[in-house]
Parts: structure tokens; sequence; C-alpha cells
């Protein structure tokens, strides 16, 4: 593996020249990891219809090539090729800057995440607070939409929606200190190599339910997709979408639900160790792409599963449950770890 | 990388750390009990203040901890204890005015016990980051405390003003702290200090500027002119118990920071504050005391008459000497007196629906001679008319000042008092001499009776025998100089 | 080094471009939008100075909070802007007093310590763990003092706001659990044809 890199950094210095060539690397390195990922991205959308229909006892999409392995494609050219209908009344150029707002951070914060010990984009020591600030930025597509569209549908949308996304976002920034707090660093490499002999899910399974469901809410998912919520509002805060514009906002969601899933992995569930060491023959990164798959499937079964929450309940289950327990979690990680580990760690 | 070790000793915090837990405790509470609870927390925050007190007499001598960000001596100790009396009195006579207007959720002591916090870590604080948080405490919980009557439009109107113009006060002091971090390049007391005790430390004109701009924002704290505009309509917006409670705590605390930043840190550039102090207090006088002839409003004449206070008690400042540190703190504790007890009559009236206007108290004389008589006597005291304890309050001061050399600014002070004095006596000649309107019978509550009766004994007994007063005030001063 | 420069000036000139637009613009909405990206791109400027957790801290709290609540505001708030801004032309002379002061003093400031570069001792080290060390260390009781003066904020903003709504009908999950089978639901046998 080595060797073949070296290879091809000296065929790529011979060709640039150094700087060039560094900066050649990154796109490269870039294009690499988002690849797979905008592949996933895709094929969640494929997934979560044939497993919905599954559960509901109907086929789903077949008839695109063979199983309707083809079918992303197709829904891909049809949206590429409708127009785009901008409102009368938008507000132009933030109502096309929107959607690429939602888009862009779900991609930007897989510049972190380490698909094995090696294969990360950058390893940065603040790697778990990088996710975190990124995500934060995901609100603005929403509400910049929700305004831009100068649609009362729209616009309350996005109110929920960010209203929703704040408040879920504080439980979800707490669930994951306990974890820095054992780890006692930010890198996400750091966090699995940590996980050696007990996955976090085992001293954290509170936090680790609480996560999960504050991601479900965070990406605006059945049981917490308030709001769309088709009866009342249409579609939220994209109800004057068309085409691409609106297949932006799915791909932002799909992408972001792909994230948080391997991101779960990542750090509750052990990321690329296997789960007994026997297992060891097995790649790492097969096992990631099986936990991170497993929460993936969570996602759309819960979505085939539950009703709808009603606001007011959505509100009280962050603020008065969620994040008085993950606080008091918090609270007790870190008394744990000072009986057991003294003053000042290791 | 290596832990720097600390001293850090919490026992000499104990006072601090009591309020900051029995609020949080109380907090939570009156959180889960509603308003049924509220009665429970009074008296729970008023014992707490007596442990408060209680606690703070254990300690002795002097310490600093957290690195010198905290220190407790015989001065921080005394004005501690100043500030719990002028916290627990305006509790303990207000009990039904609370439960009257509506503001006994648990909330209101919880706040004001914050508030004092504030004023209790300014008072001990070491820096310059310390104290600007301590007076950030203590007056964010003093904005939300004059607004607390949100159903009335002039408590929220108070409430909005202080705020705008106390963060504009704030901005200003933090723009001077920053200006003696970037020529000091510390912002702890004993690191600016000795960073001017060396040579290069002398004659910058930036760090002139940031005294300037510290001395402004403190001086808007203490309701002293230029910076005094708010003082009258938040004291008449406010509701009357967090009037006589912000006409004292927030003074004492931003007169006992002054002491530390003036005496301790900026000795050697008297030249630039005493002059500025000089014109403060002059001003001051001058406003307290011709502002207060013409108002209707009893809470904006004692905003006005505590305009005038300020002015004296800088006197006191200005005469930079330990003889002009004893006298503020001596006035300053009677002016506790003498203001908890103008406030507990004014809500006595209260009750009656009655007391905001001056005209309410028309012939009161007839109706109820011993009430006139105990507003006539704190009326006399705070004109500084002898044997009455306002009268030490002065003289020390203006003694103070002659023997520093302020002799022209005591003889201003005089004159001042001298037209302060006729508003004072113009309340006691409506009580006198006016014919009484309606009939109401104005009674005190039990709370209000204790309160008011101490401190008619305090102004009569240190107007007469000032003798342990003079010593206690000795004694917290000698840390200076 | 030369890269370095060159991301430099951009984020610097994207921040000074996006303050100038945020007073400039004339919407207000299109003003708080000018502000985040004024905050990114110092987040941006914080990651080449190497204070990663400063940036961090800025993006997550500044944009992904306040700024989000201003925008909310802005949004809602039935406020006549263009009249708001007629108005402040007038404080405009101000205004330039104001900055020019401002500007002179920190000049004067400078100039006290020439060509003394702050130092800010970030190079090497993790700083987020730096500055965990010094803020629960020598500065736990600044700190402390700081998260009292935010509860304060809280009780007030809550005290001073909150009203309990008569007519609301509030779900109380305590009660809701605790009703009985018996509580809610009655049996009856009622024979066929008899019934009402």
């Amino acid at each position: 593996m080595a060797e073949i890199l070296n290879m091809v950094h000296e065929l790529g210095e011979g060709l640039f020249g150094p700087l060039l060539w560094s900066l050649v690397w990154v796109v490269i390195k870039v294009v690499l990891l988002l690849a797979p990922v905008l592949f996933m991205v895709t094929y969640i959308t494929l997934a979560e219809r044939k497993v919905i229909g599954a559960m509901q006892v109907r086929p789903g999409p077949n008839r695109v090539g063979f199983f309707g392995v083809l079918q992303p494609l197709a829904d891909a050219v049809k949206l590429i090729f409708k127009e785009t209908i901008l409102p009368e009344k938008a507000d132009k150029s933030l109502f096309l800057l929107a959607p690429l707002l939602t888009l862009v951070p779900a991609l930007l914060s897989w510049a972190v995440v380490p698909f094995s010990p090696e294969l990360i984009l950058a390893d940065v020591n603040v790697g778990i607070l990088y996710i975190l600030a990124i995500s934060s930025l995901g609100a603005y597509g929403i509400i910049i939409s929700g305004w831009a569209s100068n649609s009362r549908y729209a616009f309350l949308g996005s109110m929920r929606s960010v209203a929703q996304m704040v408040s879920y976002e504080v439980s979800m920034g707490f669930t994951l200190i306990p974890v820095i707090l054992i780890t006692g660093s930010l890198s996400l490499v750091d966090v699995v190599e940590q996980q050696k002999d007990w996955w976090n899910i085992i001293p954290l399974a509170p936090m680790f339910f609480i996560y999960f469901i504050s991601v479900v809410a965070e990406t605006n998912r059945s049981p917490f997709d308030l709001p769309e919520a088709e009866p009342e509002l249409v579609a939220g805060f994209f109800t004057e979408y068309s085409a691409m514009s609106s297949g932006l906002f799915f791909m932002g969601e799909y992408a972001n639900i792909v994230l948080v899933s391997f991101l779960g992995a990542l750090v509750f569930l052990g990321g690329w160790l296997p789960p007994l060491s026997i297992l060891d023959f097995i790649p790492g990164i097969i096992w990631l792409g099986l936990k991170a798959g497993f929460l993936m499937f969570v996602f759309l079964w819960i979505r085939a599963t539950f009703p709808r929450y009603r606001y007011d309940q959505l509100m009280r289950l962050g603020w008065k449950v969620f994040l008085p327990v993950s606080l008091f979690w918090i609270f007790l990680t870190g008394l744990v770890l000072q009986l057991t580990r003294g003053i000042g760690g290791e | 990388m290596a832990v720097e070790q600390l001293d850090i000793h919490l026992v000499l915090m104990m006072p601090e750390i009591l309020v900051a837990i029995m609020a949080m405790a109380l907090l939570l509470l009156s959180a889960w009990t509603h308003k049924g609870g509220a009665g429970v927390i009074h008296w729970l925050t008023m014992m707490t203040i007596v442990a408060v007190v209680l606690v703070i007499q254990v300690g002795s001598g002097t310490a600093t901890t957290f690195g010198g960000q905290f220190i407790t001596d015989d001065f921080s100790r005394y004005v501690k204890v100043v500030m719990c009396l002028g916290m627990v009195l305006p509790v303990l006579m207000s009990a039904d005015y609370i439960r009257g207007h509506g503001m006994d959720g648990g909330e209101y002591h919880v706040v004001t016990m914050f508030a004092m916090l504030g004023g209790m870590i300014m008072a001990s604080s070491g820096g310059f980051l310390i104290l600007y948080l301590g007076l950030e405490l203590m007056s964010l919980s003093l904005y939300v405390l004059a607004a607390w009557r949100r159903d009335d439009r002039c408590s929220s109107e108070a409430g909005l003003k202080y705020f705008v113009l106390g963060s504009v006060a704030s901005g200003l002091l933090l723009y001077g702290i920053s200006m003696v971090y970037g020529v000091t390049g510390g912002t702890g007391f004993a690191e600016v200090a000795s960073f001017l005790g060396k040579p290069e430390g002398h004659g910058s004109q930036l760090l002139a500027l940031g005294v300037v701009m510290i001395l402004a924002g403190m001086g808007f704290k203490i309701a002293a002119v230029p910076f005094h505009m708010w003082a009258p309509d938040v004291y008449q917006g406010a509701p009357t118990p967090v009037t006589a409670f912000m006409s004292v705590v927030p003074k004492v605390a931003a007169i006992a920071a002054l002491f530390r930043i003036l005496f301790d840190v900026f000795p050697t550039y008297h030249v630039q504050w005493v002059p500025i102090l000089q014109l403060f207090a002059v001003l001051s006088m001058a406003v307290g005391a011709f502002g207060g002839l013409v108002q209707t409003n009893i809470k904006r004449l004692l905003a006005y008459s505590s305009i005038g206070h300020v002015g004296y008690m800088l006197i006191g400042l200005v005469a930079n000497s330990q003889a002009g540190a004893q006298g503020v703190l001596v006035y300053i504790t009677i002016y506790l007196f003498m203001t908890v007890g103008v406030f507990g009559l004014i809500i006595a009236f209260d009750r009656q629906g009655l007391g905001e206007n001056i005209s309410d108290y028309q012939g009161l004389a007839r109706k109820q001679p011993v009430m006139a008589f105990v507003m006539a006597m704190f009326m006399f005291s705070m004109a500084g008319i002898p044997p009455l304890a306002g009268f030490i309050g002065k003289f020390s001061i203006f003694m103070a000042a002659v023997k520093g050399g302020f002799i022209p600014l005591a003889v201003v002070g005089v004159l001042f008092s001298a037209v302060g004095a006729f508003y004072y006596i113009r309340v006691v000649k409506v009580m006198y001499f006016d014919q009484p309107e309606g009939e109401f019978k104005v009674t005190l509550s039990g709370g209000g009776f204790i309160v008011v009766s101490l401190s008619l004994f305090m102004i009569f007994f240190w107007g007469i025998l000032p003798g342990d007063l003079l010593a206690w005030t000795g004694a917290s001063v000698q840390a200076f100089h | 080094m030369m890269v370095a420069d060159v991301i430099f000036y951009l984020f610097a000139t994207v921040t000074v471009l996006s303050a100038l637009g945020v007073v400039g613009a004339r919407n207000p909405v299109h003003s708080v939008l000018f502000l985040v990206l004024a905050f990114f791109s110092t987040a941006g400027l914080f990651v080449l100075m190497g204070a990663e957790f400063l940036a961090a801290i800025l993006v997550m709290v500044y944009m992904g909070a306040v700024a989000i609540l201003f925008l909310f505001v802005v949004m809602m708030l039935d406020v006549d802007f263009s009249m708001l801004r007629r108005e402040s032309v007038r404080y405009l002379p101000m205004g330039f007093v104001v900055g020019a002061v401002m500007l002179a003093e920190l000049g004067l400031m400078m100039a006290h310590h020439p060509g003394e570069g702050l130092h800010l001792g970030l190079d090497n080290t993790d700083n987020t763990l730096a500055i965990g060390q010094a803020l629960y260390t020598r500065f736990l009781y600044p700190f402390e003092v700081a998260s009292l003066i935010l509860l304060v904020a809280l009780i007030g903003a809550v005290a001073l706001t909150h009203r309990e709504r008569k007519r609301v009908h509030r779900q109380d999950i305590s009660t809701q659990l605790a009703r009985t089978k018996e509580d809610a639901v009655e049996l009856r046998k009622v024979a066929s044809g008899e019934g009402a």
C-alpha cells in the first residue's frame, strides 16, 4: 500500500512539480472521498424505498434495471432535466444559494471522518468539534430557503425546522462530551482506538440512544419530520423548490443521515474495530460499513414504524428529557473518571 | 503540559460560596414548589444572609486565593456585612409588598441574592477581570429586578433604561480595562500595581485614559453626575423594595471596588483621578441638591438625594487618606440605615395604595404623630442635622477633606448640604403643616416595624455614640496606605 | 508559507468585505447573513493562526446559535427598517467620531508596543487542552462567576417573559401514565336490544 502511494507521489511530482502536486493531491483525495459518499447518498434513497416497501409488503421500485438498481439514476436524470421554477417574489440569489448551503456542510464534515486509522482526509485534533461546528451550519440552508421563498408554508416550515435543529443540536453535542471525556482527545481516530476493550455503547448506552434519537430529529426525519409535515405545510421549507434545487435538499438530508450514521458507528460502536478479536481477519472498513449500514437501516425502520410527533412533545423531549439526562451523564462520567483515574487523567 | 500549581483556599470564600449555593438551592425549591414555597423561600433567604454574616465574622486577617484574584481582609469583611444588611433589611420589610404586587415567585429572592453575590465578589476582587465579572453579575441581576413588575409600564421602562445605559457603562469600563491591560500586560491588581511601580510605568497617556474610562464606568454604577441620568427614572419605576436594595448594595460594592482600584492600583496616578473625582463630587452634590427641590414623587426625591449622598462619599475618596476612607465607610453605613428606614415607611404607605407622591403625606402628623415623627427623624438625619447619625457621616467626610487640604471642596459640600436640607425639610413641612386629605391609616407590617425601629434606633444611637462605628471603620481601612 | 499567505489574504478580504456588507446591505436579513460570512472567515483566520479551538467555538456558538437567533428576530419582528435607516443617517457623524477616536486609541496602543508582535504561544501545543487547563485552574474563579452571570440571565429571561397560559391544554406525562384502566374504562354488559 505504502509503496503504491510513493509511486503515485513520485509520478505526480514529476508531472506537476512539488507545489502544484500537493494541491492536486488534495483534490484527488477529496474526489476519492466524495465519490463513495455520493454513491451512498444516491443509493440510500433506493434502500429507503425498498426497505419501507418490504415492511409494507410491497415490492418497491423494480422496473428500472435489475431489482430497481438503476432507479436512483433515473430519478437524477429526471430531476436534472426538469425546469427549476423561480417564484416571482422570491429573493432569487438566496433562493438558489439555500440548497447548496444545506448540501455543502453535510459534505464538508466528511473531511475528518476516518474510515480506518490511515484512511482519513485530515486527522485534525479537534475532529469532533469540527463536525459539531460544521453541522450547526446546516440550519442556514433551511432558514434561508424558508425566508427567500417568500411563502408562508415555507417560512413556517423553516422556523419549525431550525428551532428543532438548534434544540437537538444541544443534546447531540452533550452526548458526545462523555465520549470526549473518556478518550481525552477530540480526534476521531483516538476515539475509535480507545474503544479497543469496550465499545463506548457499553458504558454510555443511554448516551447512544439519546444521540441516535437526537440525530433523527436533527436530520428532520420521521417521526420528527414536522418541518415537512405534508398535511399542514405541503412540504415545509422546500415547498417552493422544484427539480434539482429540491433534489439538492434531499441530497443534503440523505448525506446527513449517512454522516451521522458513520459518526454514531465511530463514536459509540467501535468504528472499524471488530466485535471479537478473532474476527480480526475481516478488514476494518467492512466492519465500519456494517455498523453504519445498520444505523442507516434503523433510520428507515423507524420511518416505517412510528407516527409523527406533535411539536410540543418534540420540544419537551429535547429540552426536558434529553438535556437533563445527558447533562447528568456528563457529570456521572466525570465523577467516575475522577474516582478511577484521579486528577489530571493518566 | 505541566499543570500550574495554584493556591486555592475555598475556606476563604465561604461567604460567597454559601450565597451561591443557597441561591441555586432556592431556585430549585421555587421551581418545584411553584408559588406555594414563596413564604419558605422568604425566610430561608433571610436565614442564609444571617448565616453569611456569621461566616464572614469567622474570618480574620488578610489573605488571598486563586493567584490573588480573591482578597479577603478587614475592609472586605466590613463592606460585605454592610451589603448583607442592605440586602436583608429590604427583604424583611417587604414580605407583603412582594405578595401584594404579584412578585412572589421565589426567583425574586434568588436574583436578589445573586445581585448581592456580585457585590461581594466586587468587594473582594483582586483583579480587573473578576471585578468586571462581579459587576456584571450584580448589574444584570439589578436590571432584571428593576423590571420585575413586568405588567407595570414604569417598571418595564425602568428595567430597559437601566439595562441599556448600564450596558454602555459596562462597555466603557471594559474599554478602560483593556487599555490598562494593553499598557501593563496584566489584569491583576497586584500585577498592574507592580508594573506601575517600575520606572516605565509612569506618565502613560493611554493609562490615564484607561483610568478615566474605568472611573466613568464605576461612576455610572454609583450614579455619580454626569452618569446619573438613569437614577430618577429607575428609582421611581422599580418596585420599592428593589429601589431600597439598589440604593445601597450596588453603591457599597462599587465604592469598595473604587477603594481597591484607586488606593491599591493607581495611587501613583492620583494626579489624574483626584481632579476627576472632585468634579464628580461637586456635580453630584449640586444635582442632588437642586434636582430634589422640584420633585413631587418621593422615590424620585430619594433618587436625587442618593445622587447627593454619593457626592459626599466621593469627597472622602478625593481626600485620598485613611481618614477619608474611614469617612466613606461611616457615611455609607449610616446612609444604609437612613435609606432603608425611609423605604420601610414608603412600603407601609404602599399598603394603603399611597405613598409615591409627596402630597400623600399631607397632615400625617395630625393623624399618626408617631409615624410622622419617625419620617421626620429620617429626613433630618439625611439632611445632616445633629444629633442624628447623618451628621456624623457628613462631619467625618468634611473633616477628612479639610485634613487632606481640600478646604474649598469641604466648603462647597457644606453649602450644598444646606441647599439639600431644604427639600428634606419640605417633606417634614408637608407632614406637619399641611391639611390632611382623605382618610387612611398607615400600618407597618411585622418585618417593616422591625426594620424601621432598628433604623431609627441606629440613627439616634450612632448620632450620639458613634464610637463603635468609628472604631470598626477605622480598623477596616488599616489596609490602605 | 506562500500558500498560507494567499489563504490569509483571501479570508481577510472576505472578512472586511462582508463586514462592509453588514453595514451597507439594504435588507436586514442580508446584513445578518453578511455577519455570518464575516464570522466564518474570521474562523478561517483563527485556524490559520493555529487557534482551531477558538475557530470551532466561533462557528458553533456565534454562527450556530447567536446568528441564528439574530436571523429569527430580524425575520419575525415587524420593524420598518427603511425608517430606521433614515434615522441612523443622522447619527452617522457621531459614529465617525467614535470610530476615529477608537482608531486613534488603538494606534496609541500599537505605538506603545512597537514591533513586538502578539505572541499567542499556540505554535504546536494542543490549544484545546491549553485553554481547558487555563480555564479550570488559573481562571476557575472567573469562569464560575461567568457561569453564574449566565444563570442570572436565564432566570431573568424566563421570569420576565414566561406566562402561564390558562387556555392552553398542557400535556402532563405523569398524569397520563398514572391513569389506570379502572379510571378510564367502564365495562358494562348491555343486553342486546335493550341498549339506549
